[in-house]
């Protein structure tokens, strides 16, 4: 391979690696603390405070369309769209875009809130994709708390008096999932993590701050499904008033500042439909009856199913003997009203009570995959699975600033100590054993970065180790060179053959360590699977520098500074 | 060119010291009835407290989101909402140096009131934050603590003594007296629902009812199931098995097996130093410590590798002298690489010692004595398995000579 070539690769590598790191840097160096709170809160959290902000600043527009006032300048980026639809109706640009001539260019208020509302929304969310392509800071670094949460597979087994086949497992936990994701709340300073760990566990990450109360409320319970009558009247006279209020309905705790603006015997509470991406959205708010209509733990059982006659996808559910009476009753009382399916305080789906109905109940109208969420939904109720915290760890956010202080001491201490040793010991030669040294460093966070790890201690041990251990490849190969000169070769003929001959040493035993690594990186998801991954991706690329860089700074060396003899010991001239 | 030096002479002797070691470990194993398990591989709630009163109580009723952040150099409080301007409160302890002046600062934000528990005077520097209660502000009272340095040391027989109600509990020092820190550990037993909250409860209760309301801070809370624990132990079990399985199957692909078996026993006598050391230090055997050993695993046989490389290219450039000749050829002239990794490495590993506390401080110290292990093992006990055999197989092979001999002449 030409050595312009190898220098080209090395080249894109550092510039792949950067193009990896930025995310990272920006988000940390770049982005104001208040845009990252905002930002780690929930979609539903950055939702409702993009509508509420452009409600306020809609108002705000309308008195100044009246006043005959510019457009504000955090609101320029209106004229944009106005431009464009007063192109689409083709009619002629007013000369001066002012208040009124941009708000006259949408078709209603609504459409220009949508507007303002979106532009909001995608600012924020773009910060939150910039924080998912970012490293992540372990709990040890940023404090916070986890819980491993196990499905107890076992009870359920009991209940149903037959062995779980696989499906059944996956079912459960895919209940169990929904359940608790269904109790994000829109409060508090970070969105939680909650992933599946292998087949029967859930984990659950509050990052930031040690909150138990909240996580508590994320975990406990079965989740409680029951079905409400919505109060239509009052829907609407809310759904008014709060387009009237948009920033002083709730207060900071989500609670009505004026509970009078509904009825006494009702409770509002957000109707949430999935995104595609399996998030919780919410749609709008409805006011239900506070009294259960019917519990949950009457479903015996739901399907999906579709319309002999139209295809179209439907969700069936049975209920017991006791739950179809109270059905029978509450849905003849009820005729023309609709009924809510509710999880915990989400309305999960709502539908018009056509007739009365007593056990086997038809919902229609919606597509395949909302119809498998609400058949999931209820068969939350009906087979419940028992969760029981296995593992729980909260860590002060102070303790967290003194291990980020102290890995930082340590990474720098190591390298530092590293690097005086290698340049006292072998000269000239150290230094280039230096610059590979940084860049493996630089390509061992841009890895991490890139494949979205998290950083903790260990992995920062993992790191330290690594520095240590792979000035080995660098060091048996100028321990080779040293020899070769020895034997009088030349600076060219003894690099040549220093490289070559220490090439499978260092092959096989970082071959072999790669191994172990690997199969470290399985155990589990604490301290060393976090250690393992960074001691894996430590041996690629000190492998890439010592054979590929360092040897090129050699070639460097030769044939463009045209030097005769190695500086690699104090020894040998 | 170089004196050899004659390592295999010593083989023998450094077998028998590594086996008095390993065999100590065993005794020690026993002695102690097994290690002194940490809280992955037993199931309980570890809770590291900080006796520190409370300094502040804040309430928040404004209409936004407020968020506390806190670290070693400012206290930051986030106020975040659409009808109040997001901002962060920053307030650097460089400026507000004393209580008073903090308090009297963050009276200023809308809707948060601060209530002042100790004196004006006190040190900003010496506020702490828990890992308990609520970072978002609200109605509840949010308590920020603080550690005078010239408080009065807590005793650790006060503090057992004050949890005597909750059972066998074990109670450690960590750092300085001074800093009054302590790690509490209670065992879960497994028979009772909800062990994690409720023992959390029982602690806190214990201690404010020993030593007063809000006197201590909470910096870090661990909780492991017996599920998770059982869980644990088999899969470290299971892994490093598999690891040295493949090791085996690589080094016998790229050598021969024998050398695949000295590399093996090599690196499992390593582990098994390691265990020895950790028995009779009592240090903490969790997640961290098997990550140590699993490293190891991993330095040594690196180290091996190059010897064994250097002994294949020996055997090839004299294939006129003995293999005891070429393999302490081999040995010596990859000593001083042996020598300038282990340093390099240790140096590193070092670093980690002296700059971290805690499990990350045992860690680093399981690595530099597995580290020493992993050097001597390479080459006295990898190359001795690798002798020995080639040993036993030449006189195999003389005897089979013999042999065929003695049957040509009967015949």
């Amino acid at each position: 391979m030409s050595k312009r070539y190898r220098f080209f690769i090395i080249l894109a590598t550092v510039a792949i690696a950067f193009a990896f790191l930025y995310p990272t840097l920006r988000w940390y160096f770049m982005v104001p603390k208040e845009d990252q709170t905002l930002a780690l809160g929930s979609r539903e959290q950055i939702k409702s405070y993009a509508n509420r902000k452009a409600q306020v600043d809609i108002k705000e527009l309308k008195e100044l369309a009246k006043s005959g006032g510019d457009v504000p300048e955090r609101l320029t980026f209106l004229i944009k769209i106005a431009k464009e639809n007063y192109k689409l109706a083709k009619l002629p640009a007013p000369k001066k875009w002012d208040a009124r001539a941009v708000l006259s260019a949408f078709a209603g208020e609504k459409e220009a809130l949508d507007a303002i509302e979106s532009k909001y929304r995608e600012e924020i969310l773009a910060l939150k994709d910039l924080h998912s392509s970012a490293v992540q800071l372990g709990l040890d670094l940023s404090g916070g708390m986890s819980v491993v949460i196990q499905a107890n597979l076992d009870s359920l087994k009991e209940r149903l008096g037959r062995d779980l086949t696989d499906a059944d497992k996956e079912d459960a936990l895919n209940r169990a999932l929904e359940v608790l994701n269904s109790r994000i709340d829109k409060f508090g300073l970070t969105e939680p993590v909650i992933r599946r760990q292998g087949n029967d566990q859930i984990y659950v990450e509050i990052p930031g701050a040690a909150d138990p109360e909240r996580i508590n409320s994320i975990i406990m319970g079965k989740g409680r499904l029951a079905f409400h009558i919505v109060d239509d009247e009052a829907t609407t006279a809310f759904r008014t008033y709060y387009s009237q209020h948009p920033s002083d309905t709730f207060d900071g705790e989500g609670k009505l500042i004026n509970p009078s603006v509904i009825p006494a015997d009702t409770v509002v509470r957000g109707l949430y439909n999935k995104d595609k991406y399996g998030l919780d959205t919410f749609v709008d708010y409805i006011v239900i009856k506070k009294e259960v209509g019917l519990d949950g733990n009457h479903i015996k059982n739901a399907l999906v199913d579709r319309d002999q006659i139209t295809g179209r996808p439907e969700v069936t559910f049975l209920l017991d003997t006791e739950g179809g009476d109270l059905f029978y009753k509450l849905t003849s009382a009820n005729v023309g009203k609709s009924l809510a399916i509710v999880l915990d305080d989400k309305v999960k789906s709502y539908a018009r009570i056509q007739e009365p109905i007593r056990d086997s109940v038809r919902l229609t109208g919606f597509g395949a995959d909302e119809a498998n969420n609400i058949a999931l939904i209820l068969r939350t109720a009906a087979l419940p699975v028992d969760l029981e915290v296995v593992n729980q760890q909260a860590i002060g956010a102070s303790l967290g600033e003194d291990t980020i202080r102290q890995g930082l001491n340590a990474l720098l201490g190591g390298i530092a100590a590293v690097m005086i040793f290698m340049l006292l010991y072998y000269k000239g030669a150290g230094i280039n054993a230096m610059i590979a040294q940084i860049l493996n460093l630089f390509l061992m966070f841009s890895v991490l970065s890139a494949f979205n790890l998290t950083l903790t201690l260990p992995s920062i041990a993992g790191f330290i180790l690594t520095i240590g251990m792979a000035v080995d490849a660098n060091v048996i190969i100028f321990e080779r060179i040293k020899e070769e000169l020895r034997l009088g070769k030349s600076r060219k003929a003894a690099i040549d053959a220093g490289f070559d001959k220490a090439f499978w040493a260092i092959m096989d035993s970082n071959i072999t360590t790669f191994i172990a690594a690997l199969f470290l990186s399985q155990l589990g998801t604490g301290p060393i699977q976090g250690f393992a991954v960074s001691l894996a991706i430590g041996v690629i690329s000190s492998v890439f520098t010592a054979l590929f860089v360092s040897r090129l700074i050699f070639d460097f060396g030769t044939d463009v500074l045209k030097q005769k003899s190695v500086s690699i010991s104090w020894r040998i001239k | 060119m170089k004196h050899i030096i004659k390592f295999s002479k010593s083989f023998l002797p450094a077998v028998i010291i590594s086996l008095v070691l390993i065999i100590s470990g065993i005794v020690g194993y026993v002695v102690y009835g097994g290690f002194n398990l940490g809280v992955d591989f037993q199931a309980g709630l570890i809770q590291e407290i900080q006796f520190a009163p409370t300094a502040l109580k804040l309430t928040y009723t404004g209409k936004g989101v407020a968020g506390i952040s806190m670290d070693k150099n400012k206290l930051e409080i986030v106020i975040s909402g659409s009808d109040v301007e997001k901002k962060t409160y920053s307030y650097p302890y460089a400026s507000y140096q004393n209580l008073g002046s903090l308090a009297d600062a963050m009276a200023g934000i809308e809707g948060l009131s601060v209530e002042l528990v100790a004196g004006r005077d006190v040190a900003t520097n010496t506020l702490v934050q828990s890992a308990q209660g609520n970072p978002r502000l609200g109605s509840v009272p949010y308590g920020i603590h603080y550690v005078t340095p010239e408080a009065e040391p807590v005793s650790i027989a006060d503090v057992r003594k004050a949890l005597t109600s909750l059972g066998s509990v074990s109670v450690q020092n960590l750092g300085q007296p001074k800093d009054r820190k302590f790690l509490i550990r209670i065992e879960d037993k497994g028979n009772e629902a909800d062990f994690a909250k409720v023992t959390a409860e029982r602690i806190s209760t214990a201690l404010t009812n020993a030593f007063g309301e809000g006197q201590v801070a909470i910096s870090r809370t661990d909780y492991v199931g017996a599920r998770f624990s059982k869980h644990l132990t088999e899969q470290a079990g299971l892994l490093l098995f598999l690891t040295m399985l493949l090791i085996l199957v690589y080094v016998s692909f790229r050598f021969q097996f024998h050398y695949a078996a000295g590399a093996v026993l090599a690196i499992l006598h390593d582990a098994l130093i390691m265990v020895a050391f950790i028995v009779w230090t009592r240090m903490e055997f969790n997640t961290t410590t098997i990550a140590a050993i699993l490293t190891i695993l991993g330095y040594s046989i690196n180290d091996t590798i190059v010897i064994f490389d250097r002994i294949r290219e020996t055997l090839k450039l004299y294939p006129d002298s003995s293999f005891e000749d070429n393999m302490n050829r081999a040995i010596t002239e990859t000593l001083s690489r042996t020598f300038i990794t282990t340093i390099t490495t240790m140096f590193a590993v070092f670093s980690l010692f002296l700059f971290t506390t805690g499990t990350m401080k045992d860690f680093a110290l399981a690595l530099l004595v597995g580290m020493t292990s992993g050097t001597y093992s390479t080459i006295f006990i990898a190359s001795a398995v690798v002798l020995f055999w080639e040993k036993r197989v030449k006189k195999n092979k003389v005897k089979a000579a013999v042999a065929a001999n003695a049957s040509l002449k009967k015949a």
